[in-house]
């Protein structure tokens, strides 16, 4: 989400796959997803990456169309129970939901724009409570990553789906408690003068 | 159980009683910190102090080499001498907030004239030497060996994306309003009031005049 | 890079107690010295016949040299400290303390402990206190949105924990909500609204505002 020009995360971001369908025909093209085709027949559907997606939609030469990680089915897991979905199954381990999301909000006329931006900003507001907790339970402490602490098993496999910006979070959460407790725990008295 | 007369919270927060400079470069060496934006540059504060630290170091020297200087007056100067660096490290870590910044939007600076004005004449060489020193190692080690038209280190492109870094002014602060506040208008286009001695988290651009106002302070 | 990645969002608890040593702070001193002029302020002269207000950092150097006492600050005792612990655990509020309550008790107690009275005991139960309102800190993300939040009576240390977690999820509730392309022309608004003439308006009706 970062809009940074030399952000390295935000061009890694748009790397992240979204379906499109050709309004066209393309010839010569037919490769590019592996197919033995040699040109690309209009109503043909086919993973595209992100930063092709603006040019070719914005010519209508592709129609986009909705990602797997924010179609119905996930919305209605999300508002069912959000902190329950692993977000980084739905985008890989070093994926980012919510900036992808956002990307795709970006490129998405209304009501779909929208649509994604509540889903994004309900399932984060929903998760950030436990995130938080967690971090600060975890914060400071020398348990292990395994270890059934007070938030058990749960936890662990909240923490497991956490998506990369929900983790960024929480290292920032965690550090800024390990901070506070080392200097609590360290004595500033002046030594002699 | 009122606390205004035991904490520094009345000098740094209680607006009229700002001839402290001590109280003035924590508040602005916080201010920076915390802000997005470059603020300006406080010369008269810097000079001022950075003036009276010359006059007490050379006080300071004359009395410690001084073999009439009794007991009593040696502590006043281990004191002053404390204060002293106390404040050089206050002066350092507010310059190196401003080091960081100025680097980091080195660009933007020197294409924005508003933005210059807002640093000293040394930051602003800094700015160019840092610029020049960052585009020629771009030069060296990546575009001298591409075409010519990829070298531009400015450009805007069509979607509104620009390889020119800028601070961003929606960047969330905690804000302490240090006197009863004008209203603010928020992006939602409801209004709030800042009440005297409220904290609260909103983005920067919501109160950036108010924080060169003085009216309020960031923590 | 002039300035280490760690201390970007947020200041560090050491200059958080840095800045706590300018707190004002009262001493009976046991010697006799003219006025005391530094860069925040005259003080003194010290005698040994009352007490004067110095600087917190003053008084821990002149203590480290036996030259006073430090007289413990009224909130800082057994009472006043354990009434607020039974705020803090009893209500949704933070209790009211000094700003800089927990860098000024540390300074206090990591110097001059033996000037406190049952200084251990005051340290456990700042300890409950700390936690309490650690804990209390992290109930405001149940109303963070992309545009205010209020935070009633906390302190600095508190504020500093929190700071780079709220900072950054109100962020990226900003940049995740349908307005941020619009922020750009809506600025000139902004501007002409709080330069309004100083005459402060009513205060504005604040339902929308969320406080905790």
């Amino acid at each position: 989400m970062d809009t940074d020009y030399y952000s390295i995360d935000s061009i890694l971001a748009e790397n992240h796959k979204i379906p499109c369908k050709f309004e066209i025909d393309v010839q010569g093209l037919g490769y590019i997803d592996g197919g033995n085709e040699k040109d690309i027949k209009a109503g043909t559907k086919m993973l595209l990456p992100y930063w092709l997606a603006p040019t070719l939609s914005l010519q209508d030469w592709v129609d986009v169309e909705i990602p797997q990680p924010f179609s119905a089915k996930v919305r209605r897991a999300l508002a069912a129970d959000a902190r329950s979905v692993k977000l980084s199954n739905l985008v890989g381990g070093t994926g980012t939901w919510y900036g992808f999301g956002k990307m795709m909000a970006d490129l998405l006329r209304e009501p779909q724009s929208s649509e994604i931006s509540t889903t994004l900003i309900n399932a984060f507001k929903l998760r950030l409570i436990d995130l938080m907790d967690q971090a600060s339970h975890f914060g400071g402490a020398a348990s292990s990553i395994g270890s059934s602490g007070e938030t058990g098993e749960g936890g662990g496999e909240f923490r497991e789906g956490l998506d990369a910006t929900e983790r960024e979070l929480f290292t920032l959460a965690q550090g800024s408690v390990q901070r506070t407790k080392e200097w609590y725990e360290t004595s500033s008295k002046l030594r002699s003068v | 159980m009122d606390f205004s007369d035991s904490t520094l919270d009345d000098h740094l927060f209680g607006i009229d009683t700002d001839e402290n400079p001590i109280a003035r470069l924590i508040r602005a060496w916080i201010d920076e910190r915390h802000a997005p934006d470059l603020l300006v540059f406080q010369a008269a504060l810097i000079d001022d102090l950075m003036q009276k630290l010359h006059e007490q170091g050379l006080v300071v020297s004359a009395l410690q080499s001084d073999e009439s200087t009794t007991e009593e007056e040696h502590l006043r100067i281990t004191l002053v001498k404390t204060d002293m660096e106390r404040a050089k490290f206050l002066i350092r870590s507010y310059m190196r907030v401003r080091l960081h910044k100025i680097e980091k939007y080195a660009a933007f600076i020197l294409q924005t004239t508003e933005e210059q004005q807002k640093l000293s004449n040394a930051e602003l060489v800094h700015a160019q030497r840092y610029q020049q020193m960052l585009a020629n190692h771009f030069h060296a080690t990546v575009l001298d060996a591409l075409p010519e038209s990829t070298h531009a280190l400015d450009q805007t492109f069509p979607d509104g994306t620009s390889m020119i870094t800028r601070p961003d002014r929606d960047h969330p602060v905690f804000v302490h309003a240090r006197v009863p506040c004008p209203d603010v208008l928020l992006p939602d286009g409801d209004k709030i009031t800042l009440e005297q001695g409220s904290i609260h988290l909103l983005r920067y651009r919501t109160i950036d005049t108010l924080l060169a106002r003085g009216q309020v302070n960031l923590v | 890079m002039a300035l280490p990645v760690s201390l970007h969002a947020s200041t560090t608890p050491q200059e958080l107690e840095f800045i706590a040593g300018y707190d004002m702070i009262e001493i009976m001193p046991s010697v006799r010295t003219d006025r005391i002029r530094v860069l925040s302020g005259t003080y003194g002269p010290l005698d040994a016949l009352r007490t004067t207000k110095v600087p917190v950092w003053m008084a821990l150097h002149l203590k480290a040299r036996k030259k006073c006492r430090i007289v413990s600050p009224a909130w800082l005792s057994v009472d006043y400290l354990q009434d607020r612990l039974a705020e803090e655990t009893s209500d949704k509020a933070f209790s009211l303390l000094p700003f800089r309550y927990a860098e000024i008790a540390k300074l206090l107690l990591d110097s001059a402990a033996e000037d406190i009275e049952s200084a251990d005991k005051i340290r456990l139960i700042l300890k409950d206190i700390h936690e309490a309102r650690q804990a209390k800190s992290r109930e405001g993300l149940h109303q963070i949105n992309d545009v205010n939040l209020r935070v009633r009576n906390i302190c600095a240390l508190e504020l500093n924990d929190i700071r780079p977690s709220f900072v950054k999820s109100m962020d990226i509730l900003i940049k995740l909500s349908p307005q941020a392309q619009q922020s750009h022309e809506e600025e000139d608004t902004f501007r002409d609204w709080s330069m309004g003439d100083d005459s402060y308006p009513v205060a504005a009706d604040s339902t929308m505002e969320t406080e905790w």
